[in-house]
């Protein structure tokens, strides 16, 4: 069951900042994270605002060598678009990963952006140290799904598809608040545990996520997003990697590889990045970039597996890149 | 057998008389067999159909059930006070309340529990209940309910419960009875004489039932009499049930299941929920509506049993086995269920020398109940891949080791013989339309790898007595068919109208059909064990013979024609030997004068010194990703011997719902419960994993053998639900060892099992 909360739908952007900023206040895009989330009580909220009156936050387009995609643009409308199918097919791949087709429907960029965890016991009836309690039970737990990077203290993995595809590509996230606007890289959006514990991301109170802009990269560059779940859809990534590669003739110019599923942020892969650059994608320098991407795993009891997948997924799409 | 096929049977059930007819086997038929829309496929799409859960009285009121969080714990304390202050709410009840000391899980006079117990042995278990004016107010008042428990240690693993050592579940110890042992000739002797043995120790996930409409109840009381509509595959078992809670005459408690969506074994039995429903209702004088919101459906409706299995075969060098030995472990959760699971291997292939053990222990887990096959899809899951192992061991092909071991008898059972043995023919005729010899051949790829498997099972219950049917046919020549049976999904009220069909020549649309309510019809087992058609059908046929034999007898007077040489087609009755000679049946003057004829037709017995089983083989091709342990299932032949098919369509349709079911258990379900607490940490749809449309093959190919068991009953059926999921999840691991030489022993096989396996095979 829902609990009770206010619900109000502003007129304008600034009159959404001003409920945002209410203490309690939690934003509604889509709500196909954020109804789920109150219904099982993760935590509770007085007033949600919802976003869907706010059509300026719709919507793409593509403006001086940037792609600017409002925050209410739903997954769906961005893994259809021809303009991105055509230049970033990578986050189109990204897009139609998520979820299933309903929760694309209704989902939005900005809410796959701030989704909550998605780990088990924080979902669950159990008082985690996210929720104010003082263990971890993952760490000790049911860690299948769990992170093998960055995971201190908490050790969850971050859900979005296009987050790492965000990062990959350079994005900005454009952020409106109470004391005027900002704009932040998407790859500086997140926030990892060892950092603060109780957020996901840097949106202060009152904050609004209301476009993610990408500087459209150089002709020779591909992207790419592969995802592994463990049913077709409707499934989080065990293991997804985001590629964008640009190249100068055979080598390569600039390499950006990101994960998905395996930190409790997107996770850049920079020794991959490293090895990449200037090389010729061979066979053998993808299984070396593919080495490089694992360096610094620290899998829990039984999450080991994500070392291979990272490894091979790597691998692969490197090579089917080329 | 006690392994899982009488498990609906309360006792000894009485055996219905023979009918009054005997019914010759049919021939070639002219309803019966044909591919056949549901006859109530419209409401079911349109939803114009009334499921439980759709059920809204006047005045009623909600009601739902505050649960133990604790995977064991005592209560305390409990404060129902500040629950019945709250707005709306109209009663609140728990231990220490009337009606909560009423025994529950029964077992030979032992009730391991009550109805609201202080000593809660899982997560989920009935702690206090409320009744209110909304569903929300409900909600408020089960979190104002103030509960001091005592956390207790638990034991939700099956290998730790039998340690010396576990917290016990129950005082008398974690066992559920004593290991169940079987054996027959000298298994030392026969592994001695083996040119060849394989010994492999396999596991299969808990998975849960997942229907779509969750478990629940409306009641309403009428003085002292109650009404159920309750989403049940059985009214005749609830009534019971909730008869004997609650000291009422049978005839007091009437129980109406005419929709429901979805049981799959977990909706055989009472639940609680109708019990407290019933209780909330007398206590405020109103109706109560109770349905279990999602998280207690998975926690507290049953499951099936994790199970770890160790089998070990041996064979002579030209494939015949000469040892078979088989060990099961697996909990039935905290109270007394089996978790046995060697039946079918000590019977699907023939082996003179055999031993079996099946040892059931508690734990601090949701109770199981029967799911789909209870005890089969995990054996074939060990058993099948053994036999896989073994075949590659000897080299010899998978499927001539199986069809070298067909057996001749039912050896567990006296070495009775099969009415009809359809083993061998779901083997070749399966295999002839899955091209099993040339898919078998290697193929070289990359990453991705292309592999083909197969199967196969019996079910080892066939149904019988007792069944009774009532068929009316009205002065117009309409029909009404009253059986107790429900139909679950699986298409019971089509192919019995069909049935009826097949004997008066009534169209189907003219014939109606009201089931399942202890009110109105007559006494039914649930449905369930795949006994329904194979049960139900010969009554209604019985039934219709009579109807049809009282009514060419008016016909003859009319038409002085002998009975014998007039039949029934299309609403008329015609003549064999001159078909201008007809009358409409609305038009037989003794049906006229007497407005309508009833037919009674029952169950005959079993014939006795045979065995009746359903046979089948799943052949399976997959796709799996080596580099991701990705696993896609492209294509399913199911051949399934099930006797006389009444339906092609709905017997295809049962068959792909076995199948999809399968590879939820091979692929992708599970369920989790969390070490450290013992909690269920994937008590939702999303993380706990039903397959999805694109985890299941459009190439789906059902190839029904079609061969009528006569000698078994009149309507020369055997069931269906149960050996259409038996093989699958089997053929699917074979399918997946021979795409990539990793052998997953565990299931599901997930990205991660697979990668795992992977990595211990190269390691």
């Amino acid at each position: 069951m829902l609990p009770n909360f206010r619900y109000v739908k502003p007129r304008s952007l600034a009159e959404a900042i001003e409920h945002a900023a209410i203490p309690g206040a939690v934003l509604h895009g889509g709500g196909t994270d954020l109804l789920g989330f109150l219904r099982d009580g993760v935590a509770g909220a007085n007033t949600v605002v919802s976003l869907s009156g706010l059509a300026e936050l719709r919507g793409l387009r593509e403006e001086r060598g940037r792609l600017r995609i409002g925050a209410l643009t739903t997954v769906a409308e961005l893994a259809a678009s021809p303009a991105v199918m055509h230049v970033l097919p990578g986050l189109a791949q990204a897009a139609a990963a998520v979820a299933s087709p309903q929760l694309r429907n209704q989902g939005t960029v900005g809410g796959n952006l701030c989704q909550k965890p998605r780990c088990w016991y924080y979902r669950g009836d159990f008082h985690c140290l996210r929720k104010g309690g003082d263990t971890c039970f993952a760490a000790t737990g049911e860690n299948q799904y769990h992170c093998i990077f960055g995971g201190e203290s908490c050790v969850y993995v971050h859900p979005s598809d296009l987050a790492p595809m965000l990062v990959a590509l350079g994005a900005l996230a454009r952020l409106a608040g109470p004391s005027g606007s900002r704009v932040v890289p998407v790859e500086k959006f997140f926030v990892l545990p060892e950092e603060d514990f109780t957020r996901e991301t840097v949106l202060e109170p009152g904050e609004v996520l209301t476009e993610v802009v990408i500087p459209l990269p150089p002709k020779a560059t591909r992207t790419s997003y592969r995802k592994v779940r463990t049913r077709g859809a409707w499934d989080f990534a065990l293991v997804g990697v985001a590629l964008a590669v640009s190249w100068d003739g055979q080598l390569v110019r600039d390499a950006r590889v990101v994960l998905a599923g395996v930190a409790p942020i997107p996770w850049r892969a920079a020794g991959a990045d490293n090895a990449l650059r200037g090389v010729r994608v061979t066979p053998a320098e993808a299984a070396r970039a593919a080495e490089a991407a694992v360096v610094g795993a620290r899998p829990l009891a039984m999450n080991a597996y994500k070392v291979d997948l990272v490894r091979n997924l790597v691998r692969e799409t490197l090579q089917a890149l080329v | 057998m006690g392994d899982g096929g009488a498990y609906f049977i309360a006792g000894a059930l009485p055996q219905t008389e023979a009918p009054a007819l005997e019914a010759t086997p049919w021939g070639a038929t002219e309803v019966v067999g044909h591919r056949l829309p549901r006859v109530d496929a419209y409401e079911r799409v349109s939803g114009t159909a009334v499921y439980p859960l759709d059920v809204l009285l006047p005045d009623m009121l909600y009601a739902g059930i505050l649960r133990c969080p604790h995977a064991h714990a005592r209560v305390k304390k409990l404060d129902l006070t500040s629950a019945r202050d709250m707005p709306g709410v109209r009663a609140v009840i728990g231990a220490g309340t009337p009606g909560g000391e009423i025994p529950w899980y029964q077992v030979r006079g032992r009730a391991f529990s009550r109805l609201f117990d202080e000593h809660c042995r899982h997560e989920g278990e009935e702690v206090a209940a409320v009744a209110a004016e909304t569903p929300y107010q409900v909600f408020d008042a089960l979190r104002a309910i103030a509960v001091d428990y005592e956390v207790l240690p638990f034991v939700v693993d099956e290998e730790r419960a039998r340690a010396s050592g576990a917290p016990p579940v129950h005082d008398s110890g974690n066992r559920v009875g004593e290991p169940a042992v079987y054996e027959r000739g000298d298994v030392a002797a026969g592994f001695a004489a083996a040119a060849a043995v394989v010994e492999r120790t396999f596991r299969t996930s808990c998975e849960v039932h997942a229907p779509m409409e969750a478990h629940g109840s409306v009641v309403r009381w009428d003085g002292n009499r109650l009404t159920v509509w309750d989403t049940t595959q059985g009214v005749f078992a609830v009534q019971g049930e909730v008869a004997r809670a609650l000291g009422l005459p049978l005839a007091n408690v009437r129980v109406i299941g005419h929709y429901m969506g979805g049981g799959f074994g977990s909706k055989l039995e009472a639940g609680k929920y109708t019990v407290i429903a019933a209780l909330l209702a007398r206590a405020t004088a109103r109706p109560v509506k109770l349905f279990l919101p999602r998280e207690d459906v998975f926690l507290a409706t049953g499951n099936r049993p994790a199970n770890l299995m160790t089998v070990k075969l041996g064979a002579a060098k030209d494939g015949t086995l000469t040892a078979l030995e088989f060990s099961s472990l697996g909990s039935t959760g905290a109270y007394p269920y089996s978790a046995a699971t060697s039946f079918m291997a000590s019977e699907l292939y023939s082996c003179a020398n055999v031993r079996t053990r099946d040892e059931t222990v508690f734990t601090n887990a949701g109770k199981a109940r029967p799911m789909r096959a209870p005890g089969f899809p995990q054996c074939a899951w060990a058993l099948e891949q053994a036999m896989d192992e073994l075949a590659g061991k000897l080299g010899i092909d998978p499927l001539a080791l199986r069809l070298k071991n067909v057996p001749a008898t039912a050896q567990r059972r006296g070495n009775q013989p099969y009415t009809t043995a359809g083993l061998a023919d779901c083997l070749r005729r399966g295999a002839e339309a899955f091209g099993w010899d040339r898919s078998r051949r290697p193929r070289h790829g990359g990453s991705k790898r292309r592999g083909v498997g197969v199967a196969a099972c019996f079910w080892g219950y066939a149904g019988g007595p007792p069944s009774t049917v009532i068929v009316k046919l009205f002065a117009d020549g309409s029909v009404n068919l009253n059986m107790g049976a429900a139909d679950i999904g699986t298409g019971t009220k089509t192919v019995m109208a069909q049935v009826v069909a097949e004997e008066l020549g009534t169209p189907l649309e003219r014939i109606s059909i009201e089931h399942a309510d202890t009110g109105t019809t007559q006494f039914a087992t649930p449905s369930g064990g795949s006994k329904t058609v194979p049960s139900d059908s010969p009554a209604v046929r019985a039934a219709a013979l009579e109807v049809r034999r009282k009514l060419l007898a008016m016909a003859a007077d009319e038409m002085k024609v002998p009975a014998e040489e007039l039949t029934l087609r299309g609403g008329e009755v015609v003549a064999k030997s001159d078909p201008a000679a007809k009358l409409a049946v609305s038009a037989v003057p003794g049906l006229q004068r007497q407005g309508a004829l009833v037919g009674v037709g029952t169950r005959a017995p079993n014939p006795e010194g045979v065995v009746t089983a359903p046979f089948a083989a799943h052949f399976a091709e997959v796709e799996v990703d080596t580099a991701t342990g990705e696993v896609r299932v492209l294509r399913v032949v199911a051949a399934q011997d099930s006797g006389r098919v009444l339906n092609r369509l709905t017997f295809a349709n049962q068959t792909f719902g076995g199948v999809v079911m399968g590879i939820g258990f091979g692929l992708t379900e599970e369920r989790v419960l969390d070490r450290n607490t013992g909690k269920m940490a994937n008590a939702n749809w999303h993380d706990y994993k039903i397959p999805t449309m694109l985890d299941v093959p459009i190439d789906q190919q059902c190839v029904p053998i079609d061969r009528p068991d006569d000698a078994f009953n009149s309507t020369g059926t055997k069931g269906l639900g149960e050996p259409a999921t038996i093989p699958t999840a089997a053929a699917i691991a074979n399918a997946v060892f021979h795409a990539t030489g990793v052998r997953v022993a565990d299931a599901p096989i997930t990205p991660a099992r697979f990668l795992q396996a992977a990595a211990q095979k190269e390691g």
